[in-house]
C-alpha cells in the first residue's frame, strides 16, 4: 500500500488531500491555518488525516506543499536582513523604482518601502555594456570592502544584480565568490542566476525577494523535514511552484522566488490536469475562496503562464490596469486574475447610493455575520445563505451553525433599507454584483487574450466557486460547468498530479531570420544540460526526462514578448505572428522579429494516481427539499438538495437544485442540469 | 423607472474594463520606451453626445483633456461624416488641445447602423517633427513644434488612409517606432469598439444608454455629496514657472478658487499674457489641471465621467499662458499645468491643511534627445523624471516619484542602452535635497547620461532650477533642480528650456529638485532624522544645523540632551 499526501496552506484553512496510488481513492482534511508558525498547521494537518486513514509515514511515496509562506513573509516584513549589491551609481535602485505613484489622486499615497534599506545598498565598482563588453573592469578590492561593511551590518542574505548581467554575468558571479568567501553563512543570490533577463530594477526586485525570504524559506522547511522524518516519512519533501511543476524542498530553499504563488497554481494545475484525465484540453479555472475569486486559463492542457507579477500589491474591486503598490516578481507565476470577490467579502452602499461588494473581506474573523462570530457587515457568504443556496446547518458538514437571521438582518440594514429594496433584492443584488466582477476577471483573461470562453470547460472549485459557478456560466457563455469531488480542497489534490518542473532561460537578443536551427540548438543545449543534471539529482530516471522549448519573441522595438513553442525560426516566426493577432488583434508579417530569449522547461514525469470510480445507480432522493432564491423564475422555488456522497455514477436532474458536500455547495440554477460521471464529477449543462 | 442596482453595476464596469482592455492592447504592442515602458498614454470611452463615461488606466493630464479634446475632434470634423471602423487622428491643439506629441485616435462605435458613441486613446509620441528630436525645445511659435494633424481620418471602413499615413510619417524622424506605435494606437481603439458592442449585445441598447444616464447622474450626486463637505469659500493663491527660456522674468500663474456645495469654480484669469516661449498651456491643459486638483480633493474611489466634470467650471483668458491662442508654442504647456496644480493647492492649504501635500516636483522634467545614426536611422528618446513630493500633515513626501498629473514610469537603464547609442553613469537620489520639516519632503534624483559617440541633440525641457517647491507651516523649500552639462571634465549649467549638442563623451545629468517640508524642521521626530541620517539620505551636519538633532554617527543614535540644546 503506497499513498500520496499533499498539503496545502490558505490563509483560513490548511488542506490535507491523501490518495490512495492503486485506487485513486481519495480523503481530505481540513485544519485551521497557524498564521504564526504555518508548519504548525502543516503537521497537524498530516498526522491528522494520516491518523484518520491508518497510514504510517513510511507508506507515503509522495509529499507535496503548496504554501503562502514566501509571500507572507514578505507582506508582513518578516523578511531576513538583507543587503544589495549592484553598479556603482545605482545604489538607489530599490528606493526609485519606478517613480511611480500607486494611487493617482492620493496624495497620502506611499511608495513600497524598499525590503532592503539604503545603508545596506552599495554599488561596486566595475561595468558591463549593453553587448556584455566589459567597459570597465571589477575592482575586487571595493568588492571586498564592501563584504566587510555588510558582514559589519549583520547581513543574513546579499542579492547583486549588476547592470547587464543578464547577457555578461562574469562579474556578478566573481562579486558572488567574494562575498561568499567574506561571508560564510550568508545566503547569495545572483540576478543572472535568479532571473536573467534586462530591465534592471525588476531582475533586482526579483533578486532582491529571493534573497530576503531565503532564510525563512529554508528554516521553515528545514523544520518541517526533520519533524516529517522523525515521524517516519522517506519520501521528499516537494514543493509546488508558482508556474506549476514542482521542485524539491532542496531546490526551493536556494530559489524561494519561484514559489510566491504557490497555493493559487496547485489550483490552475489540478483544474488542468482534471480537463487532460477526461479529454478536456482547454479549461478555465475558477477558484473562489473566503476573500478572492481567481481565474485562470488552461489552454491545451497548459496553463498559461505571467512575468508580469507583483508579490503584496492590493486587491481590487474589479480588473483594473497597471499597479505598483507591490514587489515586481519576474519569475514565471500563472497567469490568475484575482479579484476582491470571495465568501467573506463585504457588500456596502457608496456614498451615491449604489450597492457594491469588496473587495473589503471579512476574512476569517470575525467572518460573514452568519458565522456568528461577531460580523456585523454583510458578505456573498451571508446573502447565499439568505436566497437559501447554503444550508444553515450544513455549512462544513455542519461543523460550522450559521444565523440566517443574523444575516437577513444585517442585509436588511446595511443594504436592503439604504436602497428601499427588500431583502431578498438586496441579498440577490449582491451576488449578481459579485458574479459581475467575476464575470470580467474570466472575460480579461479569456476574450481579452484572445480565447473564446466558449470553448472551454470551467472548473469550479474553492469553497465558494460551485455556487457561483452556473451564473458565470450563463453570464459568459461558458457551455460546460465541472465540479470535482471536494471542490474546498480541490487545489490540495493539484499538488498530488503534477510533475517536477524547472525553468532555465537565457538571453540571445538576434534577430530570428538570421538564426537558424543549429544556432537555437546550441543555445538550448546548456540549459537542457542542466535540466538534466538537476532533476537527476532529484532522483528522476534519463527515461522520464523531457523538454519543453520555446522562444520569447517580438517585433524589433517591442517591449513584451510572447512565448512561443519552439522550432524553426521561419515556422517560429509564423507561430509569432499569429499568436501577436490573437493577443492584440493585428500582427505585422513585413516587420523583423527579434529572439529575446529562449526557454526549456525541463520535465522530470512522475506517475499519476488513478482516478477513483464510481458504481452506477440510480438518482437517490433528496436528502430534504427547501425553498431557493432565484431571481430568474421570480423567486423562491422548491429545491432538491442532493447529498453529494450519495450520488453514483451516471445519473441526471435538473435544476433548481442543491448538491451539499463536507468543504461546498453546489448551486444548480434553474435551466441547468447536472450530470455525474463515473469518477464522481459533476456535469452542469444549459438544458 | 431606475435600473435595478445589478444591471447598474454591471454595465458600469464592463465599460470600464472595455477601456482597461484598450490599455492593455496599447500598451503591449506599442514600440517606443515611452509608450510602452512608460505608459505616457490614455484610454477612454464617450456617449454619442461626447459625454465622458468610461476611463481605462491613465495619465490623469489626459482624462482631463481629453475631455475637452474628443468632443472638438469630431465636432471639428463633423459627427455626421465619421462611419463605422473609421478612426479619426488629430494633435491639434487650437482649439481644445493640447501639445503635438500627444496624438489622439478617435473612432466611433456604432449598434446596428446607430451611432453609440466614441472610444479614443491619445499617446505622448516620442517624435512628431518640427525643431529638434523628440520634438521639445524651446520654439517660438507651434509651427516649429511638428506636424499639426487637424482631426483626418486615419482609418477609414476599417482600412489604413496610406495617403494621409504616409503624410504624416513623413514628418517624423523616428518612423519605425512611430509607425508601430500608430498601429498599435488604431488596434486599441478597434478592441475599444469590439468590446463596447460586447456590451451593448448582451444588455442591449437601450439598457446600456439608461445605464450611462443613470451613471452620469450617480456620478454628479456623489460629487456634490463630496463636495457638501469641503470648506466652502473662495480661495486664491499665485506661482511661478521660473524661466520661459528666454527671459530672466519669471512667469505669473494665478488661481481662484470657489468651493460651493453646488460646484467649484476655478477662475485662471489672472494669469499674464502668453509669450513667445515654451510656458503656454492650452485651454485643455488648464482644465484638466483643474480637474486633477479637484478630483484629488475628493473620494478617489468616485468614478470620472461627465457627471464629475459638470460640476467643474474654468475660466481663463484667451491669450494668456493659462489659455494660449494660436500660434503661441504649446510644446512645454504641460510644465505649466503641473505648476498650476501646485497653486492650486497652495491656494487651499489654510482651509484644507490635511489635504493637500507642500510644493512637489511640480514639473514634467523633459529629457529628449536623438540623433542620425549609421544603422538606427534616425533614432530620438524621450523620457522625464520624477522628484520629491511634498511632506503632508502626517507622513513624508516620498522621494524621486513623479506628481500630480503626471505619473510615466522610468525608462529601465538596460532597455534603454540596448535601444539606443547612449549609456547612462548614474540613477540615484540627491542627498539632502529634501525640503526640511515636520514631515519632510521626498528627495530627488539624479540621472546622467552618457554620449559615447555624439553629436548628439540633447533638450532640456523642464523648471524648477530657481526656486524649490515651497514648503508649508514652516517648512523649507525642496532644493531646486539642476541641469548640467559635463564636457572636457567641467560642469556646465543648462538653463531649463534648452536645446545643445552634445559631443561624444559628453554627459547631461539632470538633478531634480527635492519635496517642500511640512510643518517646522525642529519638529520632526528625532527617530525619523536618525533614520535619515542611517540611510545617507540627510547628513548629520544637516540634522544638526537644520533639524536640531544632534546624531552622534559611530552610534547611530540620537544625542537627546544635545539635541534639547539645539532646539531651545
Amino acid at each position: 500500500m503506497s499513498y500520496r499526501l499533499g498539503i496545502d496552506i490558505g490563509g483560513t484553512f490548511t488542506d490535507a488531500t491523501l490518495v490512495d496510488e492503486a485506487t485513486g481513492e481519495v480523503r481530505i482534511a481540513k485544519v485551521s491555518s497557524t498564521p504564526r508558525d504555518p508548519s504548525g498547521g502543516f503537521l497537524s494537518a498530516a498526522e491528522r488525516i494520516l491518523a484518520e486513514a491508518g497510514v504510517a509515514g513510511d507508506q507515503l511515496r509522495y509529499l507535496a506543499h503548496a504554501t503562502t509562506v514566501a509571500t507572507n513573509a514578505i507582506i508582513e516584513g518578516n523578511v531576513a536582513r538583507t543587503g544589495f549589491v549592484t553598479t556603482d551609481g545605482f545604489r538607489d535602485l530599490l528606493e526609485i523604482q519606478r517613480q511611480v505613484r500607486s494611487a493617482l489622486y492620493d496624495v497620502h499615497f506611499e511608495k513600497p518601502r524598499p525590503l532592503v534599506p539604503r545603508q545596506l545598498c552599495f554599488g561596486v565598482r566595475e561595468r558591463v555594456g549593453p553587448d556584455g563588453s566589459v567597459l570597465r573592469e571589477l575592482d575586487e578590492e571595493h568588492a571586498r570592502e564592501i563584504a566587510d561593511a555588510l558582514g559589519a551590518e549583520g547581513v543574513q542574505a546579499v542579492a547583486v544584480c549588476l547592470l547587464h548581467a543578464y547577457v555578461n554575468p562574469a562579474h556578478e558571479q566573481r562579486v558572488g565568490e567574494i562575498l561568499a568567501a567574506e561571508l560564510p553563512g550568508v545566503e547569495i543570490s545572483l540576478s543572472s542566476s535568479v532571473a536573467p533577463e534586462f530591465r534592471e530594477y525588476l531582475r533586482a526586485s526579483t533578486t532582491v525577494i529571493n534573497a530576503s525570504i531565503q532564510p525563512v524559506v529554508a528554516r521553515y522547511l528545514q523544520g518541517i523535514e526533520e519533524r516529517l522524518s522523525s515521524s517516519g516519512v522517506e519520501a521528499d519533501l516537494l514543493v509546488m511552484q508558482s508556474a506549476g511543476g514542482v521542485y524539491t524542498a532542496e531546490a526551493a530553499k536556494r530559489r524561494p522566488v519561484y514559489m510566491v504563488e504557490s497555493g493559487p497554481a496547485a489550483g490552475v494545475i489540478a483544474a488542468a490536469e482534471l480537463g487532460r484525465a477526461l479529454g478536456r484540453l482547454d479549461v478555465i479555472s475558477f477558484d473562489m475562496g473566503g476573500t478572492t475569486a481567481k481565474v485562470g486559463l488552461v489552454q491545451d492542457g497548459t496553463p498559461t503562464v505571467t512575468k508580469d507579477y507583483q508579490v503584496g500589491s492590493a486587491a481590487h474591486a474589479g480588473v483594473g490596469g497597471f499597479q505598483f503598490s507591490g514587489y515586481p516578481v519576474r519569475t514565471p507565476v500563472v497567469d490568475l486574475v484575482e479579484i476582491g470577490a470571495g465568501g467573506g467579502s463585504i457588500a456596502w452602499i457608496d456614498s451615491g447610493s449604489k450597492l457594491r461588494v469588496g473587495p473589503r473581506s471579512a476574512g476569517a474573523d470575525p467572518g460573514p455575520v452568519c458565522y456568528g462570530k461577531g460580523g456585523t457587515e454583510p458578505t456573498i457568504t451571508d446573502a447565499n445563505l439568505v436566497l437559501g443556496r447554503l444550508s444553515p446547518a450544513n455549512f462544513l458538514g455542519g461543523e460550522i451553525a450559521l444565523d440566517a437571521d443574523g444575516a437577513r438582518a444585517a442585509i436588511e440594514e446595511r443594504c436592503a433599507a439604504p436602497l428601499g429594496l427588500d431583502v431578498l433584492e438586496a441579498a440577490h443584488g449582491i451576488v449578481e454584483i459579485a458574479n459581475a466582477a467575476m464575470g470580467n476577471a474570466l472575460h480579461l483573461v479569456s476574450v481579452q487574450r484572445g480565447y473564446d470562453p466558449r470553448g472551454f470547460v470551467l472548473v469550479a472549485f474553492g469553497g465558494a466557486g460551485p455556487a457561483h459557478a452556473c451564473a458565470l456560466a450563463r453570464d459568459s457563455g461558458v457551455e460546460t460547468v465541472l465540479v470535482p469531488r471536494s471542490p474546498g480542497t480541490f487545489s490540495a489534490t493539484g499538488l498530488l498530479v503534477t510533475d517536477l518542473e524547472h525553468e532555465y532561460t537565457a538571453m540571445v537578443l538576434a534577430r530570428l531570420a538570421e538564426t537558424s536551427q543549429e544556432v537555437l540548438d546550441a543555445a538550448f543545449a546548456p540549459l537542457e544540460e542542466a535540466g538534466t543534471h538537476d532533476l537527476q539529482r532529484e532522483g528522476t530516471a534519463p527515461e522520464d526526462i523531457s523538454f519543453v522549448r520555446q522562444l520569447d519573441l517580438r517585433y524589433v522595438g517591442q517591449s513584451f514578448e510572447l512565448t512561443v513553442p519552439s522550432g524553426e525560426p521561419e515556422e517560429a516566426a509564423r507561430r509569432f505572428h499569429a499568436e501577436h493577432d490573437r493577443a492584440y488583434g493585428f500582427s505585422a508579417p513585413e516587420e523583423p522579429v527579434e529572439l529575446v530569449s529562449v526557454r526549456v522547461r525541463a520535465v522530470g514525469r512522475i506517475a499519476k494516481p488513478a482516478l477513483p470510480v464510481l458504481a452506477e445507480g440510480p438518482l437517490p432522493d433528496p436528502k430534504e427539499r427547501r425553498p431557493v432564491h432565484f431571481a430568474e423564475v421570480g423567486g423562491f422555488v422548491d429545491a432538491a438538495v442532493f447529498d453529494r456522497y450519495t450520488l453514483p455514477a451516471g445519473v441526471r436532474f435538473e435544476g433548481p437544485a442543491i448538491v451539499e458536500e463536507y468543504d461546498s455547495t453546489i448551486v444548480v440554477h434553474p435551466g441547468f442540469a447536472a450530470d455525474s460521471d463515473v469518477h464522481g464529477n459533476l456535469f452542469l449543462r444549459r438544458t | 423607472m431606475s435600473l435595478d442596482p445589478v444591471t447598474f453595476e454591471v454595465i458600469r464596469n464592463a465599460l470600464v474594463a472595455a477601456t482597461d482592455e484598450m490599455v492593455l492592447s496599447l500598451r503591449r504592442s506599442a514600440y517606443s520606451t515611452n509608450i510602452k515602458t512608460r505608459a505616457d498614454f490614455s484610454c477612454a470611452f464617450f456617449d454619442a453626445e461626447l459625454r465622458s463615461i468610461a476611463q481605462g488606466f491613465a495619465q490623469p493630464v489626459h482624462l482631463g483633456s481629453m475631455v475637452q479634446q474628443v468632443p472638438n475632434a469630431v465636432r471639428g470634423y463633423g459627427p455626421e461624416n465619421i462611419g463605422p471602423g473609421d478612426a479619426i487622428i488629430t494633435n491639434e491643439p487650437f482649439p481644445g488641445g493640447v501639445h503635438l506629441n500627444d496624438v489622439m485616435l478617435v473612432s466611433p462605435v456604432h449598434w446596428e447602423g446607430e451611432l453609440v458613441g466614441y472610444v479614443a486613446n491619445l499617446a505622448h509620441h516620442v517624435d512628431v517633427g518640427g525643431g529638434a528630436p523628440a520634438s521639445i525645445g524651446a520654439f517660438r511659435e507651434v509651427f516649429q513644434e511638428g506636424v499639426i494633424i487637424p482631426p483626418v481620418k486615419i482609418v477609414e471602413a476599417g482600412t489604413l488612409v496610406q495617403d494621409v499615413w504616409k503624410l504624416v510619417l513623413a514628418q517624423i524622424r523616428s518612423k519605425h517606432e512611430t509607425g508601430g506605435d500608430l498601429r498599435a494606437q488604431v488596434a486599441a481603439n478597434a478592441t475599444g469598439v469590439r468590446r463596447v458592442g460586447a456590451v451593448i449585445g448582451r444588455h442591449g441598447l437601450g439598457t446600456v444608454r439608461q445605464a450611462i444616464d443613470e451613471l452620469v447622474v450617480y456620478t454628479e450626486r456623489r460629487t456634490l455629496a463630496e463636495l457638501e463637505r469641503l470648506p466652502h469659500g473662495t480661495y486664491e493663491a499665485e506661482g511661478y514657472v521660473d524661466f520661459d527660456g528666454y527671459s530672466d522674468e519669471r512667469v505669473r500663474l494665478h488661481a481662484r478658487v470657489e468651493l460651493r456645495p453646488d460646484g467649484v469654480r476655478f477662475d485662471v484669469t489672472d494669469s499674464e499674457p502668453q509669450r513667445r516661449a515654451p510656458v503656454n498651456s492650452t485651454y485643455a491643459q488648464t482644465y484638466s489641471a483643474c480637474a486633477y486638483a479637484l478630483k484629488c480633493l475628493i473620494d478617489p474611489d468616485l468614478p470620472v465621467n461627465d457627471g464629475f466634470y459638470r460640476v467643474l467650471q474654468v475660466d481663463t483668458r484667451p491669450g494668456t499662458i493659462a489659455d494660449c491662442s494660436w500660434p503661441a508654442p504649446v510644446v512645454g504647456g504641460w510644465e505649466t499645468q503641473t505648476r498650476l496644480v501646485e497653486v492650486i493647492f497652495r491656494s487651499l492649504s489654510d482651509a484644507l491643511p490635511g489635504g493637500v501635500p507642500a510644493g512637489t516636483k511640480g514639473m514634467m522634467c523633459h529629457a529628449g534627445f536623438g540623433a542620425v545614426d549609421p544603422e538606427l536611422g534616425y533614432w530620438c528618446f524621450l523620457e522625464t523624471f520624477g522628484g520629491g513630493y511634498g511632506g503632508r500633515i502626517a507622513s513624508d513626501g516620498p522621494d524621486a516619484v513623479q506628481a500630480h498629473g503626471q505619473n510615466t514610469e522610468n525608462a529601465p537603464v538596460e532597455e534603454t542602452e540596448r535601444g539606443y547609442p547612449v549609456l547612462v553613469e548614474r540613477l540615484e537620489l540627491v542627498e539632502d535635497s529634501e525640503g526640511a520639516g515636520r514631515f519632510r519632503g521626498g528627495l530627488g534624483l539624479r540621472k546622467d547620461y552618457l554620449f559615447p559617440r555624439g553629436p548628439v541633440t540633447f533638450t532640456v525641457l523642464a523648471d524648477r532650477d530657481r526656486e524649490g517647491p515651497w514648503g508649508l507651516f514652516g517648512g523649507l523649500a525642496g532644493r531646486p533642480a539642476e541641469y548640467v552639462h559635463v564636457a572636457d571634465g567641467k560642469e556646465h549649467r543648462l538653463g531649463s528650456k534648452s536645446t545643445l549638442e552634445v559631443q561624444a563623451g559628453g554627459v547631461v545629468s539632470y538633478r531634480t529638485c527635492g519635496g517642500g517640508g511640512y510643518g517646522p524642521p525642529h519638529e520632526r521626530d528625532p527617530e525619523l532624522v536618525l533614520r535619515d541620517v542611517i540611510e545617507g539620505k540627510v547628513s548629520a551636519e544637516r540634522a544638526r544645523s537644520v533639524y536640531g538633532v544632534a546624531i552622534d554617527v559611530a552610534d547611530r543614535r540620537v544625542d537627546e540632551e544635545e539635541t534639547r540644546r539645539l532646539r531651545a
